[in-house]
């Protein structure tokens, strides 16, 4: 094994951790800035993946997948703001464990709806003419799509940085996140500010479900496969940190790619070994603000 | 009050026994066996509750006690060729020393972060069986598990889950009414005041966390005897829910609370499955109305209805507190806990 092998499986390594950071950081926001543990985050994924493969076979494979981007994300946001209305915001200073139940009670809904519509079959969906093919890194093919997602993921992460960053939206979250209450106390509308926060973060889902439909089968049970490797990646970078996320989707994606490289069968079992270690040494995640009691 | 309340369960525990040993004379077989799983289902909330309903722990590692309990009975007969009902009080032994091995760990974290880390730690469990074929025989799973002999047919294995399951339901009893119990409630409606008045709270959590581990792999192991078998899809976390749902459907804050929840879901669950192929959708909808509607489930909706019958007809009779009581005393001394801790 060469250099260029490592390389190239570090460039994968990336891809993972950019398509992971973009599930995460709406995981991450949504518990950030709600407290609320959003165990239908991975449907909502799921959503946008098979709404991408409708678009695609609509729009036809050149570009297709572009605009499901854009359709994935609103599709998705539309049915989390359903949800935040309909189900969440009834739940606020209830205990935690009834917000986590209802949610996972819409799995179960979701993955149902999502059989109902689209059938069992795991489908494909083509990738857009100008994403296709690859280029060459040290001798090795490397799929452009893959360079697209890391790009991608940057654009989302600096995005999300101005956003919380530079704008007033983004003070409000900040604040939300340290305490919502005395948010509240100052005049701002915080239940309208959690529903905010909730459409983005399952808009960021959506689009993300689209992305990973470009590079993969597009199937039942994607929704619980990226919804544990989230909650890896946002509890190892601590619970709504952005950046925190950044560094553990970095992790978790390296893990994974090297993992199969060099332990094959044990390259699922790091992901969570990595996580208990970080949560058994700190066990608010590398960035992560103690726990509000 | 407290004595005639004292009777009244047992009067109900001994009714209950009544109804359940007779049972194979006059059900079917397949009746006996939704009974079977009713009971080791029953089990398997009752443990989980000595958590989430007396501690407040959330824990979602509740299904990976229970595959450590399948496969005990599991690997002792493929391996050992020892008799399968070894496993059952081995499971005791084995659920025990991995709870406490994966409280030691988790609770190190309190709140959520307990939570996901017992998702974490449970998960990689299920990997480890789900891949290690030469040990568990990976995805495929273990089964065509034999019996012995006095455990040939239907009903006898029912009396042998009903006995076994019955043992561990009382053990689990006297747990929860005992000091010990009345400490982890403490320790549930105030962690820290807990602290104050002399508590080691980490330790009774762990105590705790190991109790319920231990019979929750003795449901499993149960569950391995009446199917003859044991596969990773037991351990993985989605199932971990279906323990969680039972206690909210019975009931948390009532130790019966997650038998009467057992009896609803396996019936519930054999209607739905056999009526539409959509069975996930159906519940999951059910379980959204309970949780928005009636989070202290049937005996919290019972005792109100009773309540307030009592009350209506003697003034001076003391009527049983509301089971969300708990839940709104929580309510109001969380924000001060909140104030004292940062």
């Amino acid at each position: 094994m060469g250099i260029d092998d490592l390389v190239i499986q570090f460039l994968a390594g990336l891809t993972r951790a950019g398509l992971l950071f973009i599930v995460a950081a709406g995981l991450s926001l949504v518990f950030g800035a709600m407290r609320v543990i959003n165990l239908a985050h991975g449907s909502l994924f799921m959503l946008g993946a098979f709404v991408a493969s409708s678009v695609v076979a609509v729009a036809g494979g050149e570009y297709g997948l572009l605009p499901a981007l854009v359709v994935s994300a609103i599709a998705a946001a539309a049915f989390g703001l359903l949800i935040e209305l309909g189900v969440l915001r009834r739940l606020y200073g209830r205990e935690h464990l009834l917000q986590l139940l209802a949610t996972f009670a819409i799995v179960l809904i979701v993955g149902d709806l999502v059989r109902l519509v689209w059938g069992e079959e795991n489908l494909s969906v083509t990738r857009p003419k100008a994403l296709s093919g690859s280029v060459d890194v040290l001798g090795n093919p490397f799929p452009i799509y893959n360079l697209f997602i890391i790009g991608l993921a940057l654009a989302v992460g600096g995005g999300l940085w101005l956003l919380m960053n530079r704008t007033s939206l983004g003070r409000d979250i900040r604040a939300a996140i340290v305490d919502p209450q005395m948010l509240g106390g100052v005049g701002v509308n915080v239940s309208r500010l959690f529903t905010g926060v909730f459409v983005l973060g399952s808009g960021l889902a959506g689009m993300a479900g689209a992305v990973a439909a470009g590079s993969g089968a597009v199937g039942l049970g994607m929704d619980v496969d990226i919804l544990v490797q989230a909650f890896a990646v946002t509890i190892i970078g601590g619970l709504g940190s952005i950046p925190g996320t950044l560094v553990g989707a970095c992790i978790i994606g390296l893990l994974d790619a090297f993992g199969i490289l060099f332990v094959p069968r044990l390259a699922l079992a790091l992901i969570f070994l990595a996580m208990a270690i970080v949560l058994a040494v700190r066990p608010s995640g590398l960035f992560g603000l103690p726990e509000r009691a | 009050m407290i004595a005639r309340t004292a009777r009244l369960r047992w009067v109900g525990w001994i009714a209950l026994l009544a109804v359940a040993i007779p049972a194979p004379l006059v059900l079917s077989e397949l009746q006996l066996f939704t009974a079977s799983r009713i009971v080791i289902f029953g089990l398997w909330a009752t443990s989980l509750n000595l958590l989430l309903g007396q501690t407040g722990l959330v824990s979602f590692a509740h299904a990976a006690f229970f595959g450590v309990g399948a496969y005990s009975v599991g690997l002792i007969t493929l391996h050992l060729g020892w008799p399968a009902v070894i496993g059952v009080p081995l499971s005791l032994l084995s659920g025990a020393v991995i709870a406490f091995l994966m409280g030691l760990v988790a609770l190190r974290a309190v709140h959520l972060y307990f939570s996901m880390l017992t998702l974490a730690i449970s998960q990689l469990l299920f990997v480890i069986v789900f891949t290690s074929y030469d040990i568990t025989l990976g995805d495929n799973g273990i089964h065509g598990i034999e019996l012995p002999a006095f455990l040939g047919e239907t009903s006898q294995v029912y009396w042998f889950v009903i006995a076994v399951a019955g043992l561990g339901i009382l053990a689990l009893g006297l747990v929860w009414h005992s000091p010990f119990g009345a400490a982890l409630q403490a320790i549930r409606d105030n962690r820290l005041r807990a602290s104050f008045i002399g508590l080691h709270v980490r330790r009774y959590e762990l105590a705790a966390f190991t109790l319920a581990g231990m019979f929750a792999a003795l449901a499993g192991s149960l569950f391995t005897v009446v199917n003859k078998s044991a596969y990773p899809g037991l351990l993985d976390w989605t199932q971990g829910a279906v323990p969680i749902f039972i206690i909210l459907i019975g009931g948390m804050y009532r130790f019966y609370g997650p038998l009467v929840g057992a009896v609803a879901y396996v019936v519930l669950e054999e209607i739905v499955t056999r009526e539409t192929l959509y069975s996930n959708l159906v519940l999951g909808a059910i379980f959204l109305v309970i949780v928005l509607v009636a989070p202290t489930g049937i005996t919290g909706i019972a005792e109100r209805v009773t309540g307030r019958l009592a009350r209506r007809g003697t003034r001076t009779a003391e009527a049983a507190p509301p089971a969300s009581l708990a839940e709104t005393l929580d309510n109001q001394l969380e924000p001060i806990s909140r104030d004292i801790e940062t």
